[in-house]
């Protein structure tokens, strides 16, 4: 729960400074949607297989996404949601890193 | 009642489809849109702020590295725009001072040919101007200003310039006669340069009155130059009972510091 709390304020923030601050480096839609996405990749990259916080993470900042943009709420939650289950699929097929549970340990 | 994974990620995707449609399809987007906006509004101002400011800076920096050439080309366009407004201020000149001999009806009374000063040379009382045999041209010709004031003769051509004698130069010689209104027959003179912007009006009969400040014009006697065209002014009278003639002490109706642009007569 702490971590779910975590998670809220960290991507909460983040997508204020992805739509407040990075807003005026010219750096485009598609570049400032990259911070937020890059966390959500990175958390569900690195999560172990027993932690569920990626599709947590993906849903939050999703959300807070749509918050601050035009778009229907839900689209970048549906979004993210996809990139993380697609993550999920991949490393439980093929690859797997445990570096959140040598970190827990 | 244990539920299967299958079970639970159905109701998952269900609840979150119903969320969805909950959000967008009632007054609830606004208002959560709204609720986040309001307690963000504090962060984000200092943030937009902050991002500003920020991107201002890089921009300074990046700038920077145009300014320098930004800079010269502007510097250059100063220098083609200055010389641009030089030709332009000169041809504003040439068609106003165009202009006034058209009042004055110099081009309905002589063949005209426009030209500029290039040089003077006081010491020798001639002017450089820049007509010369390619405009028509030619020795002996008259030079006036724009308020048909005499100035003197082309004594030389070259193919682009004309060398022009004051009227005040030693070699010049021509009638004259004061204007007066009163007199039914005209005094004439004869006028002669004396070197040094300096002229005299000679050979006056001793009994014609002639008086400091009387306006002396061309005559068409000798056909040297036109008729009417201003000359000077008396300055002083030099009479004796033992001369035949009386004199005059002339001044040149041009200015020599103000002699910018002439007319040549081509024809009159």
């Amino acid at each position: 729960m702490k971590r779910l709390l975590f998670l809220f304020f960290c991507f909460y923030f983040l997508t204020l400074i992805q739509t407040s601050f990075l807003i005026h480096f010219n750096l485009g839609w598609q570049l400032g949607f990259l911070p937020v996405l890059f966390l959500v990749i990175f958390i569900n990259f690195f999560e172990g297989p027993s932690e569920n916080i990626g599709i947590p993470s993906a849903f939050l900042a999703g959300f807070f996404l749509d918050i601050f943009s035009e778009n229907f709420i839900g689209f970048h939650i549906l979004i993210l949601l996809l990139v993380s289950l697609f993550i999920k699929f991949i490393l439980k097929k093929y690859m797997q890193i445990p570096v959140w549970e040598k970190i827990k340990k | 009642m244990k539920l299967s994974p299958k079970f639970k990620i159905g109701i998952i995707i269900i609840l979150l489809i119903a969320l969805f449609a909950i959000l967008n399809l009632t007054p609830a987007k606004k208002e959560t849109k709204n609720f986040f906006y309001l307690i963000s509004s504090p962060v984000q101002k200092t943030l937009w702020r902050a991002g500003m400011e920020t991107s201002d800076f890089f921009e300074m920096i990046s700038e920077m590295k145009n300014l320098k050439k930004e800079n010269e080309e502007l510097k250059l366009r100063i220098q083609e725009l200055i010389s641009e407004n030089i030709s332009l201020k000169e041809l504003k000149k040439e068609n106003e001072i165009l202009r006034q001999a058209l009042k004055i009806g110099l081009q309905e009374e002589f063949k005209l040919e426009f030209s500029q000063v290039t040089g003077i040379d006081i010491s020798d009382d001639t002017i450089l101007i820049n007509k010369g045999l390619k405009d028509g041209v030619s020795k002996d010709l008259p030079v006036i200003t724009e308020q048909k004031t005499l100035v003197g003769r082309i004594s030389e051509v070259y193919k682009n310039f004309s060398k022009v004698q004051l009227i005040t130069h030693k070699e010049i010689s021509f009638a004259a006669e004061i204007e007066d209104y009163n007199q039914e027959t005209p005094i004439l003179g004869e006028m002669k340069g004396k070197g040094n912007l300096k002229l005299l009006l000679d050979l006056v009969p001793q009994e014609k009155e002639i008086k400091k400040g009387d306006v002396i014009i061309t005559t068409a006697l000798g056909g040297i130059f036109p008729k009417g065209l201003l000359v000077g002014e008396i300055q002083e009278v030099f009479k004796s009972d033992i001369e035949p003639w009386q004199q005059a002490e002339v001044k040149p109706a041009f200015d020599i510091k103000k002699l910018e642009t002439l007319f040549i007569i081509l024809e009159f």
